[in-house]
């Protein structure tokens, strides 16, 4: 991926485990003022600790208790509502 | 606001396409702007002549050429992966535009999303 | 005349398979809709027969199936007014089943 500044921030909802070639794609696409969102098997990468994770990251709650991941306390969590929120204040979105 | 649909895996193998042309198509029929971009080994599916009798399957490729007749704005096309995988203008079904630059295309649509 | 070597159909009145389709069977599907074809049936029915060869599927929707309609045979046929008039429910469902064709996968 080239360097073009996207417009807009951009809200990331990733649901793709450490690994996949889709998670790795993801991360180098988030700017600064990017806000990421883990949700399903993209929480596993609160317990890989060869993943750095941008500031603005928040995990999908019921995917966290889920899996047993909730003394992971890299990033804060979230539930459904506060997803909807957050795809109501991003004007641009992409769900990888 | 318009959605674009990124097909990155190949035809076949799983249901991530077919869920793909379905997500197009029901933007499409609520007249929702909506394009389809194939990329990485999702190019697969834009080749010409594909017979899957044999598998049992239904061809994605006769799937695919409804788009147009349903609204589907644009069919899209990274070069580099038509290239890598061996898929010149020849071999690939007609109505696709080329895309040099994924980001750009990205950057063009308020809503992008991957399939499968 | 009712045929008697009805190909299978599912529970929903779908054939099994769309090749086992002729104008006869189509006539049969359409008897137990209370539905007598005339010729403006025919015209959709040849267009979804033509269709389904093309693209190897039913249109997936009532909408796309007007759409498509609307397409090929203009706005005075592609509307869902004349569609339902033609083919009574959900005309896309109604009229798949006559036709041989699969179930459209999203209508209810």
């Amino acid at each position: 991926m080239t360097s073009t500044q996207p417009a807009n921030p951009t809200l990331h909802i990733l649901n793709k485990p450490p690994g996949h070639p889709r998670f790795e794609t993801c991360l180098q696409a988030i700017q600064d003022c990017d806000q990421l969102v883990l949700t399903e098997n993209a929480v596993l990468a609160l317990a890989d600790r060869s993943v750095t994770l941008p500031a603005a990251c928040k995990a999908m709650k019921a995917d966290v208790d889920a899996r047993a991941l909730n003394e992971q306390t890299r990033t804060g969590t979230i539930d459904y509502a506060e997803l909807v929120r957050l795809t109501a204040k991003h004007s641009r979105i992409i769900s990888w | 606001m318009s959605t674009l649909i990124i097909v990155d895996q190949p035809p076949y193998g799983t249901w991530a396409g077919r869920e793909a042309l379905d997500m197009v198509f029901s933007l499409a029929a609520f007249d929702q702007p909506a394009a389809l971009l194939f990329t990485g080994a999702g190019v697969n599916w834009l080749r010409k002549q594909q017979a899957p009798d044999a598998i049992g399957q239904k061809s994605v490729e006769k799937n695919l050429s409804a788009a147009p007749m349903f609204g589907v704005e644009e069919i899209l096309a990274d070069t580099a992966s038509c290239e890598r995988f061996g898929l010149g203008p020849e071999q690939l079904v007609s109505g696709v535009t080329l895309a040099e630059n994924l980001q750009d295309v990205m950057n063009a649509h308020s809503n992008v999303a991957f399939a499968g | 005349m009712p045929i008697t070597d009805m190909p299978p159909r599912n529970n929903e009145g779908f054939l099994e398979d769309a090749n086992q389709w002729t104008p006869e069977v189509g006539r049969q599907i359409a008897a137990d809709d209370q539905i007598e074809l005339s010729e403006t049936h025919w015209e959709i029915i040849e267009f979804l027969r033509g269709f389904y060869k093309s693209h190897e599927m039913s249109p997936p929707s009532n909408r796309l199936f007007v759409k498509a309609v609307k397409e090929a045979l203009g706005e005075e046929k592609g509307n869902s007014i004349y569609l339902m008039q033609l083919f009574p429910g959900t005309p896309a469902k109604t009229a798949c089943r006559i036709a041989g064709l699969p179930r459209p996968t999203n209508c209810l």
